[in-house]
């Protein structure tokens, strides 16, 4: 078990101000213009919300929408290629839930399979995670299903949950530790994990049930199950439109472009990316793999809850629920998981 | 809902379609709902949680729904506009699709809500539409509130906005399509949005660029506005599906006005009213010709 410490309220709002001062960057969850909670650049501890899961995850702070990976120039028969920085100045994510602190770290695997990415890890390595244990859920969260939890420290650096006039603190890891130490007159004695647990306890009551918890099952019907006529009776709604991919703390995929600047310079890029979409797995002949919807639903299910576990022994899903609450169709994952371990256990089949 | 059920049982069981495409109860409110047996006609739904646009799934670029064969949709007033528009489009055959028309008084704004419908809670789009029930339908079922009277916020956000001084008109559109990060669901669930292979996926040549960057994000948003002038019916998909919060819908509404003001066409479910986009009147305006 990790060490302890406890942070007041007062100190927490000063720990923010610190950063401001020492030219840290701050992010967390904090309103949008259109009234929703998202996680972004914030100066003040008063901007956070902490009882609204944020619409986006954090992946956006690893692997932002669109960056360059090199800059290229013409001369003449040549191509220079111009490096562009691949250091990133320090940032704290504060106010973080646990199902998105646990993406990133799941997403580290992909990230160093069988290469390491330079961005994804200069940004994980400049970047200090401060998790708040979460509140609780609504019905699509899941996260005890997918072995995680509420108060899951996975991805953390540090773990918040809320005790009297302040908060208990979890050191995770060393980076955890090295931010206590460089402000530790902001942290104190007080009360210890214990004081949290009724907290703890509620968060945990309001998301289990919604998913059996048997990934085991569920990864085994996804192999055995490719042609079954399930996946075309869920894909029936959906519109390809990608916003649970886009919504996703894991979901990860990206395009690769090159965009010309100028007649001679130009930027490649990579972008966000969904297997959602026709174009994903288009091939140049003109051939598609995945023809239609259907394959593409599968697709979603099989990468996070079998061919992931297959190949790094976890799952591609941390149970946040978000693809549930953005789908424009009402396509929802708890409903898919729940049938899938029905149909495998032998309590029902496709409509 | 009973007259609702009673007729997709009907249209199932006679064999007339192969499937209803209606609502039902999800998990997380209504949704759309594939019916194919008789029985399962008891699933169907229709209340003011039902906002989607069905029409979205008549789209010919849709390769596992045309697999149903032919299908019933349940349409609201607004929702066979966007049919109108796949017929006037010569997407559909009208003989294709049988149209089960609901009569309407409005939605909420969000199809988990559990609001009544009011003033207050109904969803924009709605406020001031003269449909309460689609003439194009082969049937029509229910009951319809009286409406909610107009202006809708948009429109009166949009009056604001073509008041600004360029330059602030500029800011507020940059810092709102600087949210894009061209996930294109917008183009997605949209019913008129039927192209085979959409401009913004072409890249030999890259008309648009794919990255959500100023640049990327504006071609695209400005190519879609243009692409949709005198076509988008007003379903309010587009922006209900931002996974950033756009308010898309500004843009096309404007656009519709501008198409109403100069060309005198408003969507409607006729789809014999000639589209402005291929049709040429000896008044047009033209004062655009150098």
């Amino acid at each position: 078990m990790s060490t302890t410490t406890f942070i007041r309220t007062a100190d927490l709002k000063g720990l923010v101000a610190d950063f401001n001062a020492a030219g840290i960057g701050v992010a967390g969850p904090a309103r949008t213009s259109d009234g929703a909670v998202d996680y972004q650049s914030i100066t003040s501890f008063d901007a956070v919300v902490l009882d609204a899961q944020p619409r986006n995850s954090l992946k956006q702070f690893f692997l932002p929408p669109t960056e360059p990976l090199f800059k290229y120039a013409r001369q003449g028969q040549d191509v220079a290629i111009l490096e562009v920085p691949m250091s990133f100045p320090p940032r704290v994510l504060i106010g973080a839930r646990p199902c998105d602190a646990a993406a990133v770290e799941v997403l580290d695997r992909v990230m160093n399979w069988d290469y390491k990415d330079e961005p994804w890890f200069a940004r994980r390595d400049a970047t200090t995670i401060v998790t708040f244990a979460c509140p609780g859920g609504d019905r699509s969260c899941f996260c005890t299903a997918v072995g995680l939890a509420p108060d899951a420290t996975r991805g953390s650096d540090l773990l918040l949950a809320p005790a009297g006039d302040g908060y208990v603190v979890e050191i995770v890891t060393p980076k955890g530790q090295k931010l206590v130490d460089a402000y530790a007159k902001r942290f104190a004695t007080g009360a210890g994990v214990d004081a949290t647990k009724a907290y703890r306890d509620t968060a945990r009551a309001s998301v289990e049930g919604h998913v059996p918890a048997r990934p085991d099952v569920i990864r085994a019907w996804v192999e055995t199950h490719f042609e079954d006529p399930f996946w075309a009776e869920i894909s029936m709604r959906c519109h390809g439109c990608g916003g649970c991919a886009a919504s996703c703390p894991t979901c990860h995929c990206f395009d690769i472009v090159d965009e010309p600047e100028t007649l001679t310079e130009g930027v490649r890029r990579r972008n966000w990316d969904t297997c959602q979409t026709s174009l994903f797995t288009m091939h140049a002949s003109g051939h598609n793999p995945r023809h239609d919807q259907c394959g593409r639903c599968r697709q979603r299910v099989n990468h996070k809850f079998a061919i992931y576990p297959a190949r790094f022994n976890d799952i591609l899903c941390t149970g946040c629920g978000r693809c549930a609450r953005t789908c424009p169709a009402g396509q929802d994952v708890t409903e898919i998981l729940t049938r899938i371990v029905a149909m495998a256990t032998g309590q029902g089949g496709a409509a | 809902m009973t007259e609702l059920r009673e007729l997709a049982r009907r249209l199932l069981s006679e064999g007339t379609v192969n499937a209803v495409l209606g609502w039902e109860e999800g998990p997380r409110g209504a949704r759309p709902a594939f019916v194919t047996t008789p029985d399962g006609a008891d699933r169907l739904i229709f209340d003011p949680r039902c906002v989607h646009d069905l029409a979205s799934y008549l789209s010919p670029r849709r390769p596992h729904l045309k697999k149903l064969g032919k299908v019933a949709v349940v349409l609201k007033p607004c929702d066979a506009r966007a049919v109108a528009g796949l017929i006037r489009e010569t997407q559909i055959p009208r003989e294709n699709v049988v149209l089960v028309g609901v009569r309407c008084g409005g939605v909420l704004a969000d199809p988990e809500s559990t609001a009544p419908l009011s003033e207050t809670t109904v969803a924009d789009r709605c406020r001031g539409c003269p449909d309460r029930e689609a003439k194009l339908a082969d049937h029509v079922v229910g009951t319809a509130g009286a409406g909610f009277p107009g202006p809708s916020r948009r429109a009166q956000k949009i009056e604001e906005l073509a008041a600004m001084p360029v330059d602030r008109r500029w800011d507020f559109w940059q810092a709102e399509l600087s949210k894009c990060v061209r996930c294109h669901a917008c183009r997605q669930v949209c019913p008129l949005c039927f192209c085979e292979r959409c401009m913004a996926d072409k890249s030999l040549p890259r008309w648009i660029e794919s990255s959500p960057h100023a640049r990327g994000n504006i071609a695209w948003h400005i190519t879609r506005a243009m692409h949709l002038a005198g076509r988008c019916v007003d379903c309010g998909e587009c922006e209900r599906v931002c996974p950033e919060g756009i308010p898309l819908g500004l843009i096309t509404r404007k656009i519709a006005q501008v198409v109403s003001d100069r060309y005198d066409f408003r969507p409607s479910d006729d789809p014999a009213v000639p589209a402005p986009v291929g049709t040429y009147r000896m008044d047009d305006p033209q004062e655009f010709i150098l």
